[in-house]
């Protein structure tokens, strides 16, 4: 478990100084704890530096599940439970200035523009609800995927890809969670780069 | 500025358990404040639930005073309730208060942001940090604006 923790404790710090600064190229960085630093000015951190660790993550995860009958469940497993806790953390802080959400949908449009702004930096494409619970969020050129193909192309990378929007998903799902909206996010993905999450909120 | 006196800071989560709860005065005993964080949960749900539909703040003010001491509340999106009891004399800024409740937010942040720690268990928060951090602000309520 201390792999995940250690995982988990190293994206948070770097999604509080990319909210504030860019790609700083070549340079390493203090990684900006939270504001723990007497100076409150932002660390930078090179995004190609969090990209390589999300691809790596996913990679991490398949090379250390060794037990063989419920591979994909535990892969499935980690990533989600990792994606859960950032996104718990990442919601703590940056619902902390803003005024309260009035309902669910507030709450998810929050993570359309405002996590997403936060994260990826551009807002989710396109927001979908059947006005009964699910709601469709669909990013049409999703960052992660942006540098990713494989030699066939087409459907078999989008097969290859679902993995990584595993780790996505737990975002989703840890930011409703500390909201307050329990959920199920599934992920999907037809042609890269563009992808679709879907999250079902229990009745209450 | 007036010179506040914290006696106690008290954090309740989500499912209104608490989550720290720590005396700094010397009059009364913690069970006195176990006691008042108790009725404060009530009294925030009452008017969080007032406050209904509308986009309300997150802090809440001044909830209610007993004989010595006024309790005051603040509510975080995540719904996690921070109380703080003092003593005063004369009546307190807004401002103060809403200062001091931004600083004990933002060691919950840094708490939870910590992955040894697990948000949906009921535990009480034992890490040495938040509890330094925590004893800190309940000490010197210092007057200085509070950087995000």
């Amino acid at each position: 478990m201390s792999v995940l923790q250690t995982a988990s404790s190293a994206i948070t710090p770097f999604f509080t100084s990319l909210s504030s600064g860019d790609e700083v190229p070549g340079s390493t960085s203090i990684l900006g704890g939270g504001g723990n630093s007497v100076s409150f000015k932002p660390a930078h951190v090179n995004e190609s530096c969090l990209e390589f660790l999300i691809m790596e993550m996913v990679d991490l995860m398949y090379r250390t599940t060794v037990d063989s009958e419920n591979d994909k469940e535990a892969v499935y497993y980690k990533l989600e439970m990792l994606g859960y806790q950032v996104g718990q953390s990442l919601v703590e802080r940056f619902t902390r200035d803003r005024p309260r959400f009035v309902d669910t949908l507030d709450v998810v449009k929050f993570i359309c523009k405002d996590l997403w702004t936060i994260i990826f930096k551009k807002q989710i494409d396109n927001l979908k609800t059947n006005h009964r619970g699910v709601y469709v969020l669909q990013d049409n050129s999703f960052r992660w995927f942006l540098r990713m193909s494989t030699e066939s192309g087409g459907e078999a990378a989008a097969k290859k890809a679902v993995p990584y929007l595993w780790f996505p998903c737990g975002l989703i799902r840890g930011a409703l969670a500390n909201l307050g909206v329990i959920s199920v996010v599934i992920a999907e993905t037809n042609s890269l780069p563009q992808c679709s999450f879907q999250i079902k909120i229990a009745k209450s | 500025m007036s010179d506040i006196k914290i006696q106690s800071i008290a954090i309740i989560g989500k499912q209104n358990n608490p989550l720290y709860i720590k005396n700094f005065s010397v009059f009364h005993p913690d069970l006195k404040y176990h006691y008042i964080a108790h009725t404060s949960c009530d009294v925030i749900d009452e008017r969080v639930g007032a406050a209904g539909p509308e986009a309300a703040d997150t802090y809440l003010g001044l909830l209610y005073a007993m004989e010595d001491l006024d309790v005051y509340g603040y509510v975080t999106n995540t719904r996690v309730k921070f109380v703080v009891v003092l003593s005063v004399t004369n009546p307190v800024k807004n401002t103060v208060m809403k200062n001091l409740f931004k600083k004990i937010h933002n060691v919950y942040i840094n708490q939870v942001c910590n992955p040894f720690y697990n948000l949906d268990g009921k535990k009480s928060i034992v890490s040495k940090r938040f509890v330094a951090a925590i004893d800190a602000i309940g000490i010197t309520p210092s007057d200085d604006d509070v950087s995000p």
